[in-house]
């Protein structure tokens, strides 16, 4: 392995890593945008997604001792699957905003945001006593196809991470830039005041929000286990926490700037892992975000909002 | 009418009253002797915890079906040091458990803890208590170590006793092995960042280094972290013969499936009793874990011709297959049984300190072979077995014994 495969191995990890990050930090950014709320209860429903999909996986017939699948069986499997995990995070996003949030709507204060805490230990709690402490192996469809790139290597997952994640991403943009939803969307997050009194019902914006940003969790969590094939109640907080730091170093409330966050914390970690060792791999992540901080309060690309009062 | 204060007087004078008459007949029948049992129930290592809780539990119950000591009825307190936070064990919820032992009168003498984190813990509390614990399982040895004794036994006497050799044992024999077995001329050594990881990686590079292995590198893997395909990868671009992890399941888990995408399958990979759990074979799982070496501090019991009968009644009890350590567990409880049948012999009270001094004196017969201490409180044979985790579909999924292939005992020197 000469020097340039390495490099070129840690950027397919890198990247692989943000696409990962970046799409559960949109679901920070989106509920932050609309809300101006920090949502650690998303910590959890990355991690419950990733069970979901194991339970769908192992609907649709895939498991541990399976023969991986080819074709038009695979693209179901997984398309299914996707789909399922999407949905149920989404909804269960949605049915944390209605049972735990909405009451507190009015509240000034902190109130709401130790709430998603509470919510995120509820979520974290029950999936360990429901299914026990053990990491859970999570089987996968996937053939272990592989392409050399000299002595560097791109798997099948990588590549499917990336496209799922970069589709994802598209339909967000273009559902944020071009629907009457996603306008309804942007103009609440601009001031919702005044966006109740052009007849926008902020409430239903408020739940979409919730739904898409879960549902992208969801599909994070899908992400996870086909990557490392193995998923357990623990993994939210660590992903979690990167993911939150990536959408705030982006800019807390905008869209590109979750994704462009996810991509720089997941290249950190592949190349900080390379030149300096992994156990400083969260010591350069939070340092990288203080400087930034620093000069650019706002993150890379978020604006100092207007206040909103 | 009653002043309120008669009323009180009237009540306190019933209670007293109730108090001796129930307390009366408990004294006059058998003595309860509380063992605790402490391991990590919650998090990574939940299934290998289990069946060192089995092992203990099962030698309790035996004690107390035959009446191995006349007037005397054992109790099982089982504690869990595991937490939902931590995803393993926690060495704070250990030092909250050695306190619930020592608060409670009942308790003698304790098995556990699992793990060496916690073991550092419980250590200087269970000293101040005067409550001896047998570890089954927990290999770090500074706890024994006279030079730490300010430290882990800060009351002076020894009172953390293991039926299992040390990482001072472990990690060296291991390198060893990897010397004039394995043959490999260069290593990279991993570890988890906890006490028993990181002890077991310094032992094991020490003594390769004195074999004449070259380390190439040492890096720490965060257990609650899932990613380390940046380490690996850059240990694929060191290309050293071997790999060594020294560490417990959370990390073990991920650490075995992504090497085995990232490194050489024909690299040997080697670790600790850290993997010598039921994860290894079923989360971690196979192709991953084929081939991956692992030691375990005890001499190797559950193949033994002579321990199948006792192997056999496990099974039928718990449901599942004993490890080595659910025997050292085992062993411990019977030298703590041991100790409180010579003490009530004697005729002194069942005390903490008498049944301490019994088990410092202690040789018994147990599967592993005659169980004794030296004055640090560590077992007097010491022997390292080496396995290889090797699949084999004639046998379940989770079968600890058929499945980790005994590869024999790892060279001293």
């Amino acid at each position: 392995m000469t020097l340039t495969d390495v490099y070129l191995q840690q950027l397919i990890n890198g990247l692989s890593l943000g696409a990962m990050y970046a799409l559960l930090a949109l679901g920070f950014t989106l509920v932050y945008g609309i809300l101006e709320l920090i949502n650690f209860a998303h910590f959890n429903v990355f991690m419950v997604g990733s069970f979901v999909a194991l339970g769908a996986l192992n609907l649709f017939g895939v498991t541990p001792n399976a023969p991986p699948l080819a074709g038009l069986a695979l693209g179901a499997v997984l398309l299914g699957t996707l789909a399922v995990t999407m949905v149920a995070s989404g909804l269960l996003g949605v049915a944390i905003e209605r049972i735990a949030l909405k009451p507190l709507r009015n509240v000034r204060g902190p109130a709401a945001m130790i709430t998603t805490i509470g919510v995120s230990y509820i979520l974290f709690n029950v999936v360990l006593l429901g299914l026990g402490a053990d990491s859970k192996n999570f089987p996968s469809p996937l053939p272990a196809l592989a392409l050399p790139i000299g002595g560097a290597v791109l798997r099948l997952r990588e590549v499917l991470i990336w496209i799922v994640s970069l589709v994802l991403m598209a339909a967000l943009t273009w559902f944020v830039q071009f629907t009457r939803m996603g306008k309804a969307m942007r103009a609440t997050a601009q001031d919702p005041e005044a966006a109740r009194m052009m007849g926008i019902e902020v409430d239903r914006v408020i739940i979409l929000a919730f739904f898409l940003g879960s549902a992208l969790a969801g599909a994070g969590g899908l992400m996870f286990g086909l990557y490392y094939n193995f998923t357990s109640y623990i993994i939210g907080f660590t992903a979690g926490l990167r993911a939150f730091t990536a959408a705030v170093l982006g800019g807390i409330g905008n869209v590109p700037g979750a994704m462009l966050g996810g991509i720089i914390i997941g290249l950190i970690e592949a190349m900080g892992g390379q030149l300096v060792s992994a156990s400083w791999a969260d010591v350069i992540i939070f340092s990288i975000l203080v400087l930034v901080l620093v000069f650019r309060p706002a993150g890379l690309l978020g604006r100092v909002a207007p206040n909103k009062s | 009418m009653m002043t309120r204060r008669s009323a009180l007087l009237a009540a306190s004078a019933l209670s007293l009253l109730a108090g001796v008459a129930l307390a009366g007949p408990a004294s006059a029948a058998e003595q309860v002797v509380k063992i605790g049992i402490d391991a990590s129930l919650t998090g990574g290592d939940a299934q290998s915890a289990l069946l060192v809780k089995n092992g203990a539990v099962m030698a309790i119950d035996e004690a107390n079906a035959k009446h191995a000591v006349p007037g005397v009825k054992f109790e099982a307190m089982v504690l869990d040091d595991g937490t939902a936070t931590a995803g393993q064990y926690d060495p704070a919820q250990g030092a909250i458990n050695a306190r619930k032992m020592v608060a409670d009168h009942q308790v003698m003498a304790a098995i556990g803890p699992q793990m060496s984190g916690v073991g550092k813990a419980m250590a200087p509390i269970l000293s101040w208590g005067d409550l001896a614990t047998i570890t089954p399982s927990s290999t770090n040895p500074d706890i024994t170590d006279p030079k730490f004794a300010q430290q882990y036994r800060p009351a002076g006497k020894a009172i953390y006793f293991r039926t299992v050799a040390t990482d001072a044992y472990q990690g060296p024999y291991m390198a060893n092995f990897y010397a004039s077995v394995l043959k490999v001329k260069s290593v990279y050594v991993l570890d988890d960042t906890g006490a028993y990881g990181e002890g077991l990686a310094n032992a094991f590079q020490a003594q390769a280094e004195k074999d004449g292995i070259k380390v190439l590198g040492r890096d720490k893997i965060d257990p609650k972290a899932a990613d380390y395909s940046s380490v690996l990868t850059k240990i694929k671009q060191l290309n050293p013969d071997s790999l060594y992890y020294g560490g417990v399941m959370q990390a073990g888990v991920k650490l075995v499936k992504e090497a085995y995408e990232i490194l050489p399958h024909a690299m040997p990979k080697g670790g600790g009793d850290g993997l010598i759990t039921p994860e290894m074979l079923t989360a971690a799982g196979f192709p991953a874990a084929e081939g991956w070496y692992c030691t375990n501090a005890s001499p190797h019991v559950t193949e033994d011709p002579t321990a199948q009968p006792w192997v056999a009644a496990y099974k039928a009890k718990f449901n599942v297959l004993p490890d080595d350590y659910a025997i050292t567990a085992y062993d411990g409880t019977l030298v703590i049984i041991d100790a409180v049948k010579r003490v009530k012999a004697s005729g002194k009270p069942v005390t903490r300190s008498a049944v301490r001094d019994a088990i410092q004196s202690a040789n018994v017969k147990t599967l592993q072979g005659p169980v004794s201490f030296d004055d640090n409180g560590d077992i007097k044979d010491r022997v390292i077995a080496v396995f290889q985790v090797h699949q084999d579909k004639a046998y379940p999924a989770d079968d600890m014994i058929h499945l980790f292939k005994y590869i024999g005992v790892a060279p001293q020197s």
